[in-house]
């Protein structure tokens, strides 16, 4: 790979050592005028990563400038997310570091993502617009991928090997891209260094704090659909019933489901109930909102919900909010709060503590 | 089992292992190893955490302590004889498929039955093995388990390493689980000013095609051309929803034709744009579950499981677990050939009904016939099933 690539992407192995191969120091990354631009390009990575998707320039000019602040903004960009060392900002860091990388990714000839693949230990043999891939290393990579096109069962299967297509192979990187970034963070940064760098810090925290309350919930993982407000609720049981939704409302829902933190595969997973669902469609449908085409969309407040008549089923909490995002966190506290009562209980009648 | 009972199948077993050729898995000292032990029966009191550093160990311990039951684990430890799961390391494991009667639909009347049945889902779970995942015959160990079924066992390094999910992601593929049939077969729309309906052609993979695309192709192709051979093609036809005399008579004219056979083999679908869509759906469902290979999955995604060493009795049948090869497998009689037990005559008191065919001979016993004399080997079979007790009185 040419420096341009390394820079990139700077997760392959080639790339952090070529970066050790500079032999910039620690000090030099985080206090070097020279590299200021590095560490603004790695600070916009993290908040980049909070509120969409991180976007990668495509270096027009000669300048090595350019390549070598994107090379070490990804260096700095690690260090800031492991001294905030937060689950909800590792996880969505690696997750659009990996998305950003399967949107080069899709544009790269079969070689290219032949030897990118190789750099995780997958061995895909390109030929012509697709790879053959033996069987153990496809189902380690799509094993976790909801979607029932990927389940080995459906895939053309031949002495070992599977054949996938291209876009798909990118795809599943995305997926090992996703696992390394995760798994290698947070890194053990120094807190002398840490505190060298809070004036990059403090304005990340302040958009973290402020995409997780806006959000209501501390952790996203865990979705409970039985806290979803009544307008959500009625649109996906019709949805799974087979009813179809009009478009503000799918729309209103989907971007719902999207930020309350379930993935477009997940979400895909639910709907794939009636026979003629079109899962391409709905992907596309889903990936767009999510924000594959740059634009992120925040679902519609209560007001907008009422004018387009999908406001159904207002309860005594929906008076009390304006967004249906707060119905669901103001939920989620309750039950939380609730939560912490009945330990109290439980305590009381505790038979060891007579 | 009373103890008198016990003492002589423990010397029958004894007498056996210590001459008993046992086949040894790959790197033997990494596996935890498991054993019942007759004096603790009925209580199944698994001895586990053990380890052996040589064949020799093992022998002395199979021919010393004569389990009924012995065991290794599929996996491969760092610490396979540490006393808890977490301190052994789990380093890989072996790919292993469970084929058991007791797990199959269908119920077939007697033992023998049932292991032909089971021997025939054996034979379609190699074909996935051999020709969809491409692993070679010295690589596929097959096993009678000495009970209903038959275990796989692969141990190369490139399965070693699947977690759970991946190898039931395997299960899934030869049992045909979230296949979407429509994937392979179904209509693809072109592009046209005709109605949606008009503007469908029917696809299907070609025969070479990899997967169960292909697969089906080659059942549908040979099923249906093999019914167009046949005297009373029109009547099968018929039989099929949706199929009159006039579409039976198109068929059977394209399944003779062996330019139009070889048009189909290729996933050109064309002449059968006339057959009613249903029909040809039903069929490939029948290419499905025709070719499915029913395997037990936890066994499979049980990473950690211990399975029966190959060479060692069984102490519920007294058969011996038997490695086979493939060719071995498709002449195999378990009811012949895992028996290791000798013609010599033994008396038994038979405390319920039981019958059985071994060795080409019939064996029906009924409780209060007194003491009766049986060849040992359908002895042993009587008295490790807990049909009979040993002696005259």
């Amino acid at each position: 790979m040419d420096d341009r690539d390394l820079a990139l992407f700077p997760f392959i192995s080639e790339a952090s050592d070529h970066v050790g191969s500079l032999g910039f120091s620690l000090d030099r990354l985080i206090s070097s005028r020279a590299l200021d631009l590095a560490r603004i390009r790695g600070k916009e990575r993290v908040i980049q990563s909070i509120s969409g998707e991180i976007e990668k320039t495509s270096f027009s000019g000669s300048e090595e400038g350019p390549v070598l602040s994107e090379l070490l903004s990804y260096p700095f960009a690690r260090i800031l997310v492991s001294c905030i060392d937060d689950p909800f900002l590792t996880r969505r860091y690696s997750l659009a570091e990996a998305v950003a990388a399967y949107t080069l990714l899709k544009t790269r000839d079969v070689e290219f993502l032949s030897n990118f693949g190789n750099d995780f230990g997958v061995d895909a043999r390109p030929s012509d617009s697709y790879f053959d891939i033996n069987f153990t290393d496809y189902i380690k990579l799509a094993s976790s991928m909801k979607d029932l096109k990927w389940k080995l069962v459906n895939r053309k299967l031949d002495h070992g090997n599977v054949r996938i297509a291209k876009e798909e192979f990118a795809r599943l990187l995305q997926e090992v891209v996703r696992a390394r970034i995760h798994d290698s963070l947070p890194i053990d940064v120094p807190e002398e260094i840490c505190d060298l760098c809070a004036p990059y810090l403090d304005g990340i925290k302040e958009i973290l704090d402020k995409r997780k309350t806006e959000y209501g919930a501390g952790d996203f993982e865990a979705v409970e659909r039985e806290l979803f407000p009544p307008c959500i609720a009625h649109a996906i049981a019709n949805t799974m019933a087979g009813v179809n939704l009009a478009h503000s409302m799918r729309f209103a829902m989907t971007s719902f489901l999207l930020t309350v933190g379930m993935t477009v595969d997940d979400i895909i997973n639910m709907f794939n109930v009636s026979p003629d669902f079109d899962v391409e469609k709905t992907r596309y449908q889903i990936e767009h909102i999510s924000g594959s085409s740059g634009t992120t969309y925040k679902p519609p407040a209560c007001a907008t919900m009422k004018t387009y008549g999908n406001c159904y089923g207002e309860d005594e909490l929906c008076k009390r909010i304006r967004h249906p995002l707060r119905y669901y966190s103001m939920k989620l506290w309750i039950k939380k709060r609730d939560e912490g009562k009945v330990k109290v209980q439980d305590k009381v009648v505790d038979p060891e503590q007579k | 089992m009373n103890d008198k009972t016990k003492r002589f199948v423990k010397s029958k077993f004894q007498d056996y292992y210590r001459t008993a050729e046992i086949h040894l898995p790959p790197d033997f000292t990494s596996r935890e190893w498991g054993f019942i032990l007759f004096d603790e029966m009925p209580e199944f009191v698994m001895r586990r955490h053990k380890a052996f550093g040589s064949s020799g160990e093992l022998h002395d311990y199979l021919s010393g302590m004569v389990p009924a039951h012995a065991y290794y684990s599929v996996a491969y430890y760092e610490y396979p004889n540490a006393p808890n799961m977490k301190e052994k390391n789990w380093l890989s494991a072996d790919l292993i498929f469970d084929l058991d009667a007791d797990h199959l639909p269908g119920a077939p009347k007697s033992y023998a039955d049932m292991l032909e049945h089971v021997k025939q889902e054996s034979l379609k779970l190699y074909g996935f093995l051999n020709n969809d995942f491409g692993f070679a015959e010295e690589d596929i160990h097959i096993v009678f388990s000495g009970g209903r079924g038959y275990h796989f066992h692969i141990s190369t390094p490139a399965v070693r390493s699947l977690g759970s999910a991946e190898r039931r992601e395997i299960v899934d593929y030869v049992g045909s689980t979230g296949l979407e049939v429509n994937r392979f077969f179904g209509k693809k729309g072109v592009s046209g000013d005709a109605g949606r309906e008009s503007a469908e052609v029917f696809v299907l993979p070609s025969e070479d095609e990899g997967g169960w695309g292909g697969r089906i192709n080659r059942y549908m192709v040979s099923y249906l051309s093999g019914i167009a051979k046949q005297e009373d093609s029109i009547k099968i036809l018929t039989g099929f929803k949706g199929i009159g005399k006039k579409k039976a008579e198109q068929l059977i004219e394209i399944f003779r034709d062996e330019r139009q056979i070889s048009l189909l083999k290729n996933g050109k679908m064309e002449a059968l744009s006339n057959i009613p869509k249903p029909f040809l759906e039903a069929l490939a469902n029948q290419a499905v579950s025709e070719m499915s290979a029913s395997v037990d999955e936890p066994v499979t995604s049980d990473v950690k499981r211990l399975i029966r060493l190959p060479g060692s009795l069984h102490g519920g049948s007294g058969m011996r677990v038997t490695a086979l090869s493939i060719s071995e497998l498709e002449t195999f009689d378990p009811l012949n050939d895992a028996v290791v037990f000798s013609d010599k005559s033994v008396q038994l008191k038979v405390i319920k009904p039981f019958s059985v065919q071994m060795k080409g001979n019939d064996f029906v016993v009924e409780p209060g016939e007194g003491t009766i004399e049986v060849p040992e080997y359908a002895a042993m079979y009587l008295l490790c099933r807990g049909a009979a007790e040993y002696g005259s009185n």
